[in-house]
């Protein structure tokens, strides 16, 4: 049977819950460190930093594009960290509510995500993606772009490339905080400027990234994209509940465009 | 809830996410976490695509660790199979300090919605108040 409850009637249900609930005590640190933390619930999706950043007023995403990136790359750890980066470009068109460039973006996801080799599902999501951009459907293109990023990433475990996805992540997350922080600098608010603070999330991130297979931990970008990682958790890490300064997000700001030049840019030494 | 309080502080450890097909136990809970969430995105929230099953035994608990952004609003989701009786979800700041939430309970399924002030690292607990051990699924929906 499928139950739908209405949220009026959850609002009621929360007071019931309310009026019985006992503050439950706080969990000790060694608890803490025991919790399970998984790429598809602990790192969260472009959608929702985009979302957050949109709160206290339209950022202007168009002027966050880039132009065009390789589709050449023959490594498989660049192509995985590219294609996290233009998952995140896909969702930046989709808040700009950019038909072509969602299109665009979404012939460049399929053919990267192509030379990876994966199934046969992603692909076939390029074309609901132009189908959605040409219908200028918008929620519909944010949750087709968040179920292409979890096929990709299925689709490599299944094919026992498990050590790339979290490399797509990164790729995302950089891409991501890169834009983030640019249109904080543009036009500074401390609301805005609050939901750059993710120390966990990189450190996840780099202990994901240390974890991976030697031979794949032992080519340049992949040493390259770890060590930076561990400085930009550093920067990263501001004040719970206070907003970073400007300085500070600029700072941020320069470190992950680093970041994100090396990955798009850097020669395959492999 | 006396008794939630005296739950162990116990957890399930799940090093890594093995690959493998989902049982049916976990195709039913993830079935049933998602009709709760229907309520959720009719009222504007977008449900994440991903979700975590696992086990939890009588009281004990399933920590996982997410990490949310200030300005959002969440509603944390789980269901359990007809083996539990009551579970619950609470919620808590990266230092381990209870956050009071909107919760819904309903039997075997229950949420919690929270919009937090500070970006960052958060816990959600999965607690197994009454019933047999069970295999849950956790969602959220944010927007």
């Amino acid at each position: 049977m499928i139950f739908r409850v209405p949220l009026a009637a959850l609002a009621s249900l929360a007071f019931f819950s309310a009026a019985f609930a006992t503050e439950p005590a706080p969990l000790p640190p060694d608890l803490l460190a025991t919790a399970i933390k998984t790429d598809s619930l602990t790192i969260p999706t472009p959608g929702e930093l985009f979302a957050a950043l949109e709160k206290p007023g339209k950022p202007d995403w168009a002027g966050q594009y880039r132009t065009p990136i390789p589709m050449t790359y023959r490594n498989r750890a660049q192509i995985a960290l590219n294609l996290g980066g233009l998952i995140a470009d896909g969702f930046i068109a989709v808040e700009a509510q950019d038909s072509q460039q969602v299109k665009n973006i979404g012939t460049d996801i399929i053919k990267l995500a192509k030379a990876l080799g994966v199934s046969e599902n992603v692909l076939s999501r390029g074309n609901s993606i132009n189908e959605f951009a040409e219908n200028s459907e918008w929620d519909a293109l944010q949750e087709e772009l968040e179920a292409t990023q979890n096929e990709v990433k299925s689709s490599m475990q299944s094919h026992r490339d498990q050590d790339l996805v979290i490399l797509v992540s990164v790729g995302g997350w950089i891409r991501g905080t890169q834009v983030v922080s640019a249109s904080v600098i543009k036009n500074y608010d401390e609301q805005s400027a609050k939901v750059l603070r993710q120390p966990a999330v990189v450190n996840f991130m780099h202990s994901k990234v240390n974890d991976v297979g030697e031979e794949l931990k032992n080519e340049p970008l992949v040493k390259d994209v770890s060590t930076q990682l561990m400085a930009i958790e550093k920067l990263d890490t501001f004040q719970a509940g206070k907003a970073p300064t400007l300085d500070e997000i600029r700072k941020l700001n320069e470190a992950v465009t680093k970041l994100m030049e090396e990955i798009q840019n850097k020669a395959d030494t492999k | 809830m006396k008794r939630f309080i005296a739950i162990l502080f116990s957890v399930i450890v799940v090093a890594g996410v093995p690959l493998r097909a989902e049982t049916d136990e976990e195709v039913e809970a993830h079935k049933l976490v998602l009709d709760l969430t229907g309520a959720f995105t009719n009222d504007g929230f977008k449900l994440r695509d991903g979700h975590w099953t696992g086990m939890v035994k009588p009281r004990e608990r399933a920590l996982i660790a997410v990490n949310l952004y200030a300005g959002n609003q969440y509603w944390f989701s789980a269901a359990a199979n007809s083996k539990a009786k009551k579970i619950a979800v609470e919620l808590y700041d990266e230092t381990g300090r209870p956050l009071t939430t909107d919760s819904y309970n309903d039997g075997e399924r229950a949420s919690a919605g929270f919009s937090p002030s500070s970006s960052g690292q958060y816990f959600v607990s999965v607690g197994l108040l009454e019933g047999e051990p069970t295999t849950f699924c956790l969602v959220y929906s944010y927007k």
